[in-house]
């Protein structure tokens, strides 16, 4: 990263529309979302939101519940097309190419943008048949690659040491954590260029909050990564970048030391030091 | 809870709300409820057992072994007056009679020999008996031949009455043909051998004379109109053959047939439709292996010969018909008996069994449909003069060579029962070839049972397996599709809409399937398979066609709808079917698809047949798997489809691959709970199958199912019979079935669920 794009503070979005090519030239864009507004029905759950997210880094969405943090982060992978009555208007742009286009291999993008849950959710198989199905759905049933992959996986998701010996036990005698990072690992598995995280230590221990922690800080070697989080400790601890939402609106955007030292808007510096959430 | 409640401090609201009184009585609910539950669930456990244990008490006689035991035995009664050439006991088993070769009847107590009454028979002055047999033996018919020439035919009878209540029985000597001894031969010959039969418009003898001549007489009753007098009308005729060699003669009671057999192993089945004129209709020998023949029978109902040789062996002989007409005397099973020579036969009066007993004072009671030695005992060590097996089975008496007879008493009730006659196919009477045939009762008392289980198990599975080809596609794929990709809004009338279809009892499907939809399929059985080609095919078509429709009319039907859409297109296939099905059958089968079948393959039709059956009990058993496989594939964990989804899967592949198998428990469940409801389904089976116990593998025969076999016979069967047992075996095997299904089932199921549970 440029010196420059560390000195970029809390990005306001108007300052940042304005500065069109200038602004994504601070940084690597990734994904790249424009005038997005998002409708339950006939409720709005998204109101125009403009942010840009760079490559390799954790963008982390901070805000009180319900304010649409969950929701933006679904639009990335379009798990929201599941929810009936959804409609969707704007763009998000993947690497320049707009993800609700209508020619959009909507299972081919999922493939590029992985995705972990708040729960746990292996599936009723095996360590090593969970790890796998991403790859078996691909078409990819090669026992030898599939061997290569599951163990380069399970590695980058530091769970191969704990699993190594009973890859073809049921992955639901695995531990909550483990099985979290074995949802990681199944993400990685297809080597996407983005992973969605929802919440993913919500559900867990202490320590297992630090393994995923540190397992999300070597991942952003390789792959972009967006999550969301309740918990401010966390945004600050792993995230690069950080966005504060309230009520479906983006408030603030902006390098998560600025973000949390120095917050430019007064919702957010409520937020952050507790006034509500 | 009583450790929080001290342990924990007292708050104010604890001690407002959890009085001493109050805890108690949370306690007791908590126990009453506890102990409820294990009671309702160990007397459901306790019903089946129960039930279990009932089918199996009324089956247990079928499979206790038979026996017999000497009761007593005394010195033959006036002994001095002859010795005996008949031996017989009627039905009580309280009064023997003894016939003797000097022309007495000896009627005595069974029990111990004391002497009840002696007649005296009308042998004419200074003629000899040379010859005697017994005619029926059921109608206590003998006939002495004389050695002029005659024969007397003389009937033991007893009579029933209870003064001051108690029953006493009064034998008496009857005469059928008069008291005068009936001419028989002319020429005033000595009849050497004799036999009869008297039915009740005609008395046939058969007589061999002195010189060698076979003689058969036929006597025709002619009873006048106005007076009591009696006319016969006599035809005779003289057998032109080896009469010399003729030791053993007998005649069915249907007057067509006479068996004649000499120690040589010949025999010669005569035919003698036409009384005047006996033809000879086959000649072989029955000794090849060696042996003589030393006693020859008819087994009850005079279809087949029962001949035992000096070999100990004993074998059941009948005319066959074959598959093409022709007829063949056939050694349907043989017995070995012992060693020695088999001396006489006596066959049961009501089953198809017998008494051997050989040279040694040794017996055994077979059953033939059963091919089963019941009981086999010494009974003495002197060599049988006459032996008796009283007319209900239970008892015989056996005169031996040192003057001194043997009562026995046999307990035998359920000898047509064995694992072969249940099983296996059994070569029946007046069969061309071992069969399985299930025909339990017929209008005459000397039917042989066939009991054989295997055509109903085979109906039962058959009947099934088609219901299931039927009901499992439909149940399951519209269980996948309205638990998985249906919209709720039109989920939530389609599933209590067919839910509401097991609702529908199942007599009214049995009705209609037998008196509407087996009809109506015999009508349109082109239809029916034309249907399952076009719908199909139809519907693709559509979906074919509909991807390319404008996106205007597409987008009408909101996702999750689009089974709506096929609703009329599944309609218009069908009557589209149906339309074309008369084309069809011109142009491809002749104008008739049954008879094309009939000419070509040979397939015949049946208008209540499995085809009718596997529709109507299919949809009988669709709402119940429809159910469970629905509710199976709908609790499918949203966290497990997303996830998988979110990998890149496509929703099919999402189906394919984590919702199904998560599924595959309860899936698994609602497949063997469909199949339990098939094999169990009674009320459409009895009414749509026609319950003809046939074992065809067709789909245009009919069928017998155990549990229809059960409904349609147990009213008629005699309880405590060997009928009645074998239903209840039936009903065992029906049980037994159905419980191995249904644990091996919730076995599967479990390792599935420990498999493939979800969180």
């Amino acid at each position: 990263m440029t010196t420059e794009a560390r000195k970029t503070h809390a990005i306001d979005i108007n300052a940042l529309n304005r500065a069109g090519k200038s602004g994504r030239d601070k940084f690597d864009t990734c994904i790249s979302v424009q005038d997005l507004n998002l409708f339950y029905g006939s409720k709005q759950a998204l109101h125009n939101v403009n942010m840009e997210m760079p490559r390799k880094k954790v963008t982390a969405y901070i805000g009180p519940s319900g304010c649409g943090k969950s929701t933006l982060l679904r639009c990335i992978n379009r798990m929201n097309d599941l929810v009936d009555g959804v409609t969707i208007q704007g763009k998000l742009l993947l690497d320049g190419e707009d993800i609700y286009d209508k020619n959009i291999n909507v299972a081919a993008l999922r493939r590029r943008v992985g995705m972990v849950f708040q729960k746990p959710n292996p599936f009723p198989k095996s360590i090593y048949e969970n790890v796998a199905y991403g790859l078996r759905i691909q078409g990819i049933n090669d026992r030898r690659v599939l061997d290569e992959i599951v163990e380069k996986s399970l590695r980058g998701a530091a769970l191969w040491d704990e699993a190594k010996d009973r890859l073809n036990d049921n992955a639901l005698g695995l531990s909550g954590g483990q099985q979290q990072r074995l949802v990681i690992a199944r993400a990685i598995a297809i080597e996407p260029e983005v992973i969605l995280l929802d919440e993913p230590a919500s559900a867990l221990d202490p320590i297992s909050t630090l393994k995923i922690e540190e397992l999300i800080d070597e991942l952003k070697e390789k792959y972009t990564i967006v999550i969301v989080t309740h918990n401010m400790q966390q945004a600050a601890r792993v995230s690069d970048y950080t966005a504060f939402m309230y009520m479906g609106e983006l408030i603030e955007f902006g390098e998560t030391s600025e973000l949390f030292t120095n917050p430019a808007k007064k919702q957010t510096e409520d937020y952050i030091t507790g006034r509500y959430g | 809870m009583s450790e929080t409640q001290s342990s924990a401090p007292k708050s104010t609201l604890l001690q407002l709300s959890s009085s001493d009184s109050y805890q108690r009585w949370r306690l007791l609910k908590d126990k009453i409820v506890a102990q409820a539950v294990v009671i309702g669930g160990l007397s459901i456990i306790l019903a089946i057992v129960l039930i279990f244990f009932y089918l199996l008490y009324v089956v247990f006689p079928l499979l206790l072994p038979s026996h017999a035991e000497s009761v007593s035995s005394y010195d033959t009664p006036e002994a001095a007056m002859g010795s005996t050439v008949f031996l017989s006991m009627e039905e009580q088993n309280e009064i023997g009679v003894r016939f003797t070769d000097t022309g007495k009847a000896i009627f005595f107590a069974v029990a111990d020999g004391q002497v009840n009454r002696v007649v005296d028979l009308p042998i004419p002055a200074g003629v000899r008996i040379t010859s005697y047999a017994h005619g029926s033996v059921d109608k206590g018919i003998i006939v002495y031949g004389l050695s002029d020439g005659r024969a007397l035919v003389v009937r033991h009878e007893y009579k029933l009455s209870y003064p001051e209540g108690k029953r006493l029985i009064t034998p008496a000597i009857s005469y059928p043909l008069g008291t005068q001894p009936m001419i028989i031969d002319n020429s005033g010959q000595a009849l050497t051998k004799i036999t009869v039969k008297v039915g009740d418009k005609n008395t046939s003898f058969l007589a061999k004379t002195a010189d060698s001549r076979l003689l058969f007489v036929t006597l025709g009753k002619k009873e006048s109109m106005f007076d009591d007098e009696v006319t016969w009308d006599r035809t005779d005729a003289v057998l032109d053959m080896m009469a010399g060699d003729v030791d053993f003669m007998l005649l069915d009671k249907e007057f067509r047939n006479l068996y004649l057999a000499g120690r040589g192993g010949d025999l010669a089945v005569v035919d003698v439709s036409n009384k005047s004129e006996p033809v000879i209709k086959h000649k072989l020998n029955v000794m090849k292996q060696g042996g003589e023949i030393t006693s020859m029978e008819f087994l009850n109902g005079d279809i087949s010969v029962l001949i035992g040789d000096s070999r100990g062996d004993l074998a059941q002989w009948t005319i066959v018909r074959d598959k093409q007409n022709h007829y063949s005397v056939q050694k349907l099973r043989s017995f070995k008996v012992s060693g020695q020579p088999i001396i006489t036969i006596n066959p049961e009066q009501r089953r198809k069994g017998l008494l051997a007993v050989d040279a040694n004072g040794e017996m055994g009671i077979y059953n033939t449909t059963a091919e089963r030695e019941s009981i086999r005992e010494k009974v003495a060590d002197a060599k049988p003069v006459a032996v008796t097996l009283s007319p209900r089975a239970n008892a015989f008496l056996m005169q031996t060579e040192d003057g001194k007879v043997h009562h026995w008493k046999v307990e035998n009730e359920h000898p047509e029962v064995s694992w072969s006659s249940l099983w296996q196919k059994v070569w029946y009477e007046s069969y061309p070839e071992p069969d399985y045939i299930w025909q339990s009762s017929a209008a005459s008392n000397d039917f042989e049972p066939k009991m054989s289980l295997t055509p109903l198990v085979f109906g039962t599975l058959k009947a099934s397996f088609y219901a299931m080809i039927v009901a499992i596609p439909l149940a399951l794929f519209g269980a996948i599709y309205t638990g998985y990709f249906m919209a709720p809004g039109m989920r939530q009338y389609v599933k209590p809409g067919i839910e509401i279809m097991g609702a529908l009892p199942t007599v009214i499907l049995g009705f209609l399937a037998g008196l509407w939809l087996a009809p109506f399929v015999e009508m349109h059985l082109t239809g029916i398979f034309a249907l399952l080609m076009i719908v199909p095919l139809g519907v693709m078509i559509f979906a074919y066609v509909w991807q390319y429709a404008p996106k205007s009319v597409r987008n009408k039907i909101p996702e999750g709808w689009d089974a709506v859409v096929l609703v009329p297109v599944i309609i218009f296939c069908g009557w589209l079917a149906f339309e074309l099905s008369p084309f069809i059958e011109e142009l491809c089968f002749g104008g008739d698809l049954r008879t094309w079948m009939r000419n070509e393959f040979g397939i015949g039709y049946d208008q209540r047949n499995t085809l009718v059956v596997g529709l109507a009990m299919g949809f009988a058993v669709i709402p119940m798997v429809f159910s469970i496989a629905e509710d199976a594939i709908f609790s499918v964990p949203k966290h497990l489809t997303t996830g998988s989804l979110a990998l890149g899967a496509t929703p099919w592949q999402t189906l394919a691959k984590v919702v199904i198998l998560t599924a595959s428990p309860g899936i698994f469940s609602a497949v063997m709970i469909g199949l339990g409801r098939a094999v169990g389904e009674t009320m459409i089976v009895l009414m749509a199958t026609g319950n003809t116990p046939v074992m065809d593998i067709s789909i245009f025969q009919g069928l017998r199912t155990l549990s229809a076999n059960i409904a349609v016979e147990m009213p008629e069967a005699e309880v405590n019979s060997t009928h009645y047992r074998v239903l209840f075996l039936a009903a065992l095997v029906l049980f037994m079935f159905t419980f191995i299904v249904n644990s091996l089932a919730e076995l599967v199921r479990q390792n599935l669920r420990q498999k493939y549970s979800s969180l």
